[in-house]
């Protein structure tokens, strides 16, 4: 049998079902139950405890990471690079929070408006949201003051690190105004329970200290606690069931030996990252649901974002060090803005980033070697590093399928990952390069070194949300327009992926979900 | 043969080691490295070929006619060489050890001058995290002057006459 933590829930009490344990699911657990509504958390990845995580880029990686096997298409170099590993994406109690570094801006009133703004664009599957900013802006306030956030709610600022004041100071060179150390999901000085910072470079490791945010430190032990949960790890969630009248009514998982195992739902929540969750509804097909489960409108497992993104490394004569403190707390939102002039539609941030030696070495330009790779190499103590994040437009053919040909462990058709960089996307990490090039340049680098998208860490879209039922797959509130009882609760459900890093926005609309059902089942309407 | 251990492995695996820290070397060229890296490098490389007989046959094969070659050539193993078979499998499959496998080796880190795990000594916070002292130091909150970060440009603004919004 698989772990068990919390408060047992009879197998077929009908609970609210919460599929995955990560920044969307952790958090729809954590406020269900301080409302005192039992759930039943599945998480497929074990409870790792600050102590197990490990300050070592491969063995945290191989520790944490979902490392099933997937299968990837398309014209995107991972296909090349990475085949089975088109997303770096975390199969643990917490998931991709416990890897995650912190950045959290807010998305912008127009990026909730993607089709009205950017307009008809050949090749795009544009669609507003059915939301606006002014509806999700208190539970941003509340998700910042969940996550502790610098630089709002006065939370104090992190101090600038190495890594930060090379970026800073070319910014302030180039006549860039807002750059900043945050917002950044881990404390400057002890915050809810949790200590301040001691700078220690491993991010994306887990955070052995705890200063950093995340659900494994925070929405899922508090869940637990609360007598309301049945957390069972090790048990990944293999089908969503329904009942005649075509509700939601149960989840089949594997424990960790591999045997199948039915929870009874009133609610089902599907919280597995953009890969995962429409695999899930894609392996849910019935007869009422041949091509899958919620999937009428044809966009289960399509519009699949990954965000734009590109990294920039600069080498100086002197020490940077950029490995020392906070990996990414330093923000650059000049570029984060809709200004077609530059070429593109949407917008951009800048972020520090740095890797260590292990990781520079897989990811700063996969497949090179020979003295042009060690002289990058050679520089690493004297190396500044930035990524690029900013905004994918959504397109139909990007997509999820279930690739019957190749199976995982447990015999179950692999997903595949299909993707297309639209032309667009082209031409804003172009200008991404080039900002960061003169930005660099500006604070003295000697030369740059322009990397490729890594295993995509930001995963978008492919259960989005829209005002009608033909256009996506879920509603305002993440319900599905076909599937009553059935919930979507993490990144798929993102309309537009917009220029911010995702985190915070899962958190907000989580938030606001469960507001939303505690509510309906309060009503007895659900 | 008659002895069945024998014929499984016909060549101790240690003579190629020899011509592979060569070959690394000449892949992953660092003036500042000893030979130590490349030998534990080297000595993955030749322990993974003991599960994997095409491996095996590829990488011995491959590193033999290698070092023919450049006899040929009257030259060493070099990157000009290491080019022109740049898509054989042998080199492949070195390829994609070594990067994990060299850059991972924390001899290399020192040698590098990366510092690893901290946390144990306190994090990077009292060991330097902000010695930077060659800019100078900056601002770390939020713009407050006077502009205003322009979200939507004025050719961006959706059209009042647009269809959609009926
Ligand atoms: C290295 C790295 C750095 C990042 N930095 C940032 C950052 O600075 N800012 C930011 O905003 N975002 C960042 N992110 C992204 C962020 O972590 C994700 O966007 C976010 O965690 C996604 O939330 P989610 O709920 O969609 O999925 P996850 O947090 O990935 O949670 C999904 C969970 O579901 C589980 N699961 C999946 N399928 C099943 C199943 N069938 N049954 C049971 N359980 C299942 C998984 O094991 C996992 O625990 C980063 C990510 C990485 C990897």
């Amino acid at each position: 049998m698989s772990d068990q933590f919390g408060t047992p829930i009879d197998q077929d009490t009908e609970a609210v079902v919460i599929i995955g344990s990560g920044a969307g699911g952790g958090t729809v657990a954590h406020e269900l139950t301080q409302r005192g509504i039992p759930c039943v958390v599945l998480e497929a990845g074990a409870w790792l405890k600050p102590d197990d995580y490990e300050n070592d880029e491969w063995a945290a990686f191989n520790q944490m990471a979902w490392l099933d096997n997937r299968t990837t298409s398309g014209g995107y170099r991972i296909t090349r690079d990475f085949p089975n590993l088109p997303a770096w994406i975390v199969k643990v109690v917490g998931g991709s929070t416990t890897h995650w570094s912190g950045a959290t801006p807010r998305f912008k009133e127009y990026e909730f408006k993607g089709r009205s703004h950017y307009g008809e664009i050949e090749g795009a599957n544009l669609l507003d949201w059915p939301i606006e900013l002014a509806d999700l802006a208190p539970y941003y306030d509340k998700a910042e003051i969940a996550i502790g956030s610098t630089h709002r709610h006065g939370r104090p600022a992190l101090p600038a690190n190495n890594n930060y004041k090379v970026f800073a100071g070319g910014a302030e060179k180039i006549g860039y105004k807002f750059y900043a150390t945050g917002p950044y999901g881990t404390n400057a000085e002890p915050y809810d329970g949790r200590p301040a910072s001691v700078q220690d470079g491993f991010n994306f490791q887990g955070d052995k200290s705890t200063a950093k945010w995340s659900t494994a430190v925070r929405e899922v032990p508090r869940a637990v606690e609360s007598g309301r949960c049945d957390l069972r790890t090790q048990c990944q969630a293999v089908q969503v069931t329904h009942d005649a009248q075509g509700r939601a009514n149960g989840v089949l998982y594997l424990d960790k030996d591999g045997n199948l195992h039915r929870q009874a739902a009133k609610v089902v929540c599907v919280a597995g990252n953009s890969i995962e969750s429409p695999r899930l509804l894609l392996m849910s097909a019935s007869s009422l649901h041949p091509d899958g489960l919620a999937n009428s409108s044809g966009q289960v497992g399509r519009n699949y974002m990954r965000h734009t993104t590109g990294s920039v490394y600069a080498r100086f004569d002197q020490p940077v060090r950029m490995y020392r403190g906070e990996t990414m707390a330093g923000i650059i939102a000049d570029e984060a803005r809709l200004d077609t002039s530059r070429g593109f539609a949407g917008g951009y941030y800048l972020e520090t980033l740095s890797l260590g030696v292990p990781f520079l070495a897989a990811f700063v330009d996969p497949g090179t070697w020979g003295r042009e790779f060690t002289e990058v190499m050679d520089a690493y103590a004297r190396t500044a590093g930035l990524w690029i994040v900013g905004e994918d437009l959504p397109q139909e053919s990007n997509r999820i399928t279930l690739n019957t040909g190749a199976k995982d462990q447990w015999g179950l058709p692999v997903p595949d990952v299909h993707f297309d960089d639209h032309p667009n996307d082209v031409a804003m990490r172009e200008h991404g390069y080039g900002r960061a090039d003169l930005l660099y340049e500006a604070v003295g680098a000697n030369g740059t070194h322009h990397t490729p998208p890594y295993p995509a860490t930001h995963n978008l879209g492919t259960l989005r949300m829209s005002a009608r039922p033909e256009d996506g797959v879920i509603g305002a509130f993440g319900e599905a327009h076909d599937v009553p009882g059935l919930f979507v609760s993490d990144g798929s459900v993102m309309t537009t992926g917009a220029a911010a890093n995702p985190t915070l926005t899962i958190v907000a609309l989580a938030i606001r979900q469960a507001e939303h059902i505690a509510d309906r089942l309060g009503k007895g309407d659900l | 043969m008659s002895d069945p251990a024998s014929a499984s492995t016909p060549e101790p695996a240690a003579d190629l080691a020899p011509a592979l820290v060569r070959l690394l070397r000449a892949a992953y060229p660092h003036p500042s490295f000893p030979d130590g890296p490349y030998e534990r490098t080297a000595r993955v490389i030749l322990d993974q070929l003991d599960a994997d007989l095409w491996h095996r046959l590829a990488l011995e094969r491959g590193l033999a006619t290698l070092e023919l070659r450049a006899a040929q050539s009257g030259s060493e193993i070099d990157e000009k060489l290491l080019r022109e078979i740049e898509d054989a499998e042998f080199f492949r499959f070195i390829r994609g050890v070594t990067v994990t496998t060299l850059y991972n080796d924390p001899e290399v880190w020192e040698l590098l001058g990366y510092e690893g795990s901290s946390f144990e000594h306190g994090g990077y916070l009292h060991r330097g995290f902000d010695d930077l002292d060659w800019l100078p130091d900056p601002r770390i909150e939020e713009y407050d002057g006077p502009e205003q970060l322009v979200e939507v440009a004025d050719h961006d603004q959706p059209q009042q006459t647009q269809e959609s919004q009926a």
